[in-house]
């Protein structure tokens, strides 16, 4: 069973491996928060030492809490154009003693607020907006960075803005929850959204004691900009970090990757080229010097395929080294008889001395054949190959075959124009020899077909004859050596079933193929040999 | 009394080829390896030489007689007489020296036709060229006596069996002799693609002379054609 598999590369798969580093941002997350977390106390502990410093230096002091109080609600009125403006020049205070103890407060990011126990603005300083900074211009890349990366930050962070609704401004003292505790007499922090939600804004309260008594409240107000502009400083940082260790992992390991899976790629075409069409060992493998696995496996290569060759070797010299051991004492036998025959013979004995000799002849023929395969192959690699026409060639061929089979009617048909292909004329004549000489032997004085057809960029050469089909299932071994579909015994010449294997040899010689088909409808068989042609230079 | 030295490793073989060499009337001696017969040639020459390349255990030892023996004598004819047909060893044979090349298919009477070939060529290489024995092709010289060639005026260096192919063809220019005539003219038995590569070696000890030359004419599925 072979179940269906994702091809991934290698370079695929270590990038794969390489997702786990992105880990490395969830971790950065989680710092940053825990980073906000404790600047977030940090912010409010000073807000309530704020607070509580103010509120220490008016403890205590019943006279300035006094007198009566301005109405609330003109101090709000006039606050809109202050809060828009985000002048730190106070309104007419309430209490200008007070206000004169927190004026130097008003330079610090945070509000102050002094309120007595009805609520009412005893002293204010500060303001929430404070008057924007021109950013310094950082070098070239620090601004494209700010450009590129900077702008999908701030997709995802949230952004410290002053573009809020200051509700204090506009609905006077702030009277949350806090402000509550410190009237009760408990420092207390709080912090809440502006009414428009753009902002958070951190308040601490601190009571102001006059003897046991809560007289007033000093409230800290700030926004939680300088947090959120610390924090994402914090992230922006980090994550350019973790980017550009990202980036250089990935572009380090793809490139250990493209090495390491070239140095395969080479290994594999050097083995498939080292071993050509036929399956014989073209050249040795050179084996690699490297330490590495790799190196192992190129050298484990060299050697299968060395011995592999010296294998081919062994079996290609195999027929012609039988042949050898066979032909001394056919030697003997032929020289003897020869001898034989030279000496005065009874009549009867001539006949015996005939019989040998044929007998002779075929195993001669048998020993001839056995090497002819090997030899070609043999000598296939220093063929001097040329350009030529397969028209004149095939057509000089089936003139013989007219004088060599007279009881064989061979029809012959070509195209008019030329068939160049790229080859040995001489192999061409030796292949068609062989698929002539089988075809008469099958057509049993049936005519023979040669046929030569042009096939887009292919010349196609059949020879068909009216013989018996071949038996199913013979017909992908026709081509191999030693195969042979003939029955046994009938024939007077020896067959060994490499006649076809020839043929074959050739045709992949040419960097053609070579099949075998029944005649559609009745009997005979067709044989095919596609030839490409030369591309014409 | 000729002499013929006959080095060859299988007995029967040696014992037989010596034996029809005798009822043609020449002296044999028979050798079974490169030693003893070296050993005998230093004493005495033989007047031919009939050399297996295989001698038992001795690979090659047939080559390396051809080569020493070259070497005591330019003329002494040798013949090659081997189980191996493959063109390397046919091919590295001739280089050596020898004179000619037969595979052991070859049958006596053509064995025995063969030597006395080579002995009338050595023979006749010294004596004045009779006219009647001489082909002339245009550019091409035939002395059948003598069994050399030229090619316009110069010698080309055949063995006897490219020389009788060579005259096969010449003799009729034109006409296409197949596979199986050239065989029988050049008295030897050997498969198509063999004569192939004769008819190859031929060309190119021809074309080593006259680069232009392109007598022989490949007709193809029937044989060869000597052109005018």
């Amino acid at each position: 069973m072979k179940t269906a598999r994702i091809a991934l590369s290698i370079r695929a798969q270590l990038l794969l491996v390489l997702t786990v580093f992105l880990a490395l941002p969830w971790l950065g997350v989680e710092y940053v928060r825990e980073l906000e977390r404790v600047l977030r106390d940090a912010q409010e502990r000073t807000l309530a030492g704020t607070a509580q410093a103010v509120a220490t230096a008016l403890h205590d002091r019943p006279r300035l809490f006094a007198q009566p109080a301005d109405p609330i609600a003109s101090f709000a009125r006039e606050r809109v154009e202050d809060g828009s403006k985000g002048g730190t020049s106070l309104p007419p205070s309430a209490s200008p003693e007070i206000a004169q103890i927190i004026e130097g407060l008003s330079r610090t990011t945070a509000r102050i607020w002094v309120v007595d126990r009805e609520g009412t603005v005893l002293a204010r300083a500060g303001t929430l907006k404070p008057v924007p900074e021109e950013p310094p211009r950082g070098s070239w890349w620090q601004r494209l960075g700010h450009a590129t990366v900077g702008r999908l930050y701030a997709l995802v962070l949230e952004q410290p803005t002053d573009d809020f609704l200051d509700d204090a401004a506009t609905q006077g003292a702030p009277r949350g929850r806090d402000v509550e505790g410190a009237l009760a007499g408990i420092l207390t922090t709080e912090r809440r959204p502006t009414s428009d939600g753009r902002v958070t804004v951190v308040s601490a309260a601190h009571p102001i004691w006059v003897g046991d008594q809560v007289r007033g409240v000093v409230i800290a107000e700030e926004t939680g900009n300088a947090v959120l502009a610390e924090r994402n400083r914090a992230f922006e940082r980090l994550f350019n970090i973790v980017l550009a260790v990202l980036l250089i992992g990935s572009l380090a390991l793809t490139g250990y990757a493209t090495w390491l899976s070239s140095r395969i790629r080479r290994l594999r075409d050097d083995a498939e080229r080292a071993i050509d069409e036929q399956g014989r060992v073209r050249a040795p493998l050179a084996s690699s010097g490297a330490g590495d696995e790799i190196g192992d496996l190129s050298r484990s290569f060299s050697s299968v395929l060395g011995r592999l060759s010296d294998y081919a070797s062994y079996q290609e010299k195999m027929a012609s080294r039988l042949s050898h051991e066979l032909r001394t004492p056919v030697a003997v036998v032929r020289s003897s008889l020869d001898n034989l025959a030279a000496s005065s013979l009874p009549d009867d004995a001539r006949v015996y001395m005939t019989r040998a000799q044929e007998g002779l002849a075929r195993l001669t023929q048998i020993l001839t054949r056995m090497t002819e395969a090997a030899r070609l192959e043999q000598g296939l690699s220093d063929v001097e190959t040329e350009r030529f026409d397969l028209v004149p060639v095939v057509a000089g061929c089936v003139g013989g075959y007219r004088l060599a089979y007279p009881e064989a009617a061979v029809a012959f048909d070509a195209p008019d124009t030329p068939l160049l292909i790229r080859g040995a004329p001489d192999l061409i004549a030796q292949m068609l020899d062989k698929l002539v000489a089988n075809a008469v032997e099958f057509a049993a004085g049936a005519p023979i077909e040669v046929r030569l057809t042009r096939d887009r960029d292919s010349a196609q050469l059949t020879v068909a004859n009216e013989g018996p089909p071949l038996p199913e299932g013979m017909r992908d071994q026709l081509f191999e050596s030693m195969v042979s579909v003939r029955a046994a015994g009938g024939t007077t010449t020896p067959h060994l079933g490499l006649g076809l294997y020839i043929v074959r040899v050739i045709a992949q010689f040419h960097g053609g193929a070579v099949r075998a088909e029944n005649r559609d409808g009745g009997s005979g068989v067709v044989v095919t040999v596609t030839l490409p042609l030369a591309s014409v230079i | 009394m000729r002499r013929i030295a006959i080095v060859e490793d299988e007995p029967a073989i040696r014992a037989n080829y010596a034996e029809a060499l005798r009822r043609h009337g020449y002296e044999v001696a028979t050798y079974a390896n490169r030693p003893d017969a070296l050993a005998a040639f230093r004493t005495r020459l033989p007047d031919l030489a009939l050399v297996d390349i295989g001698l038992g255990d001795d690979m090659d030892g047939g080559f390396a007689l051809t080569r020493e023996l070259r070497a005591m004598s330019a003329t002494v004819p040798i013949l090659f007489l081997s189980a191996r047909d493959s063109d390397f060893d046919i091919v590295a044979g001739l280089r050596l020296g020898a004179d000619d090349y037969l595979t052991k298919d070859v049958s006596l009477p053509h064995l025995a036709a063969r030597i006395a070939a080579l002995f009338r060529r050595s023979e006749l290489l010294a004596a004045p060229p009779a006219s009647d024995d001489i082909v002339e092709r245009g550019a091409l010289g035939l002395d059948v006596k003598r069994l050399t060639a030229h090619w316009n005026g110069q010698r080309v260096d055949l063995t006897l069996t490219e020389f009788w192919m060579v005259h096969a063809l010449a003799r009729h220019p034109g006409h296409v002799k197949d596979r199986d005539a050239l065989m029988r003219d050049a008295s030897i038995v050997v498969d198509d693609s063999t004569i192939t590569s004769h008819v190859k070696r031929i060309r190119r000890k021809f074309i080593a002379l006259d680069p232009g030359f392109d007598r022989i004419a490949t007709v193809y599925g029937m044989g060869y054609r000597w052109g005018e």
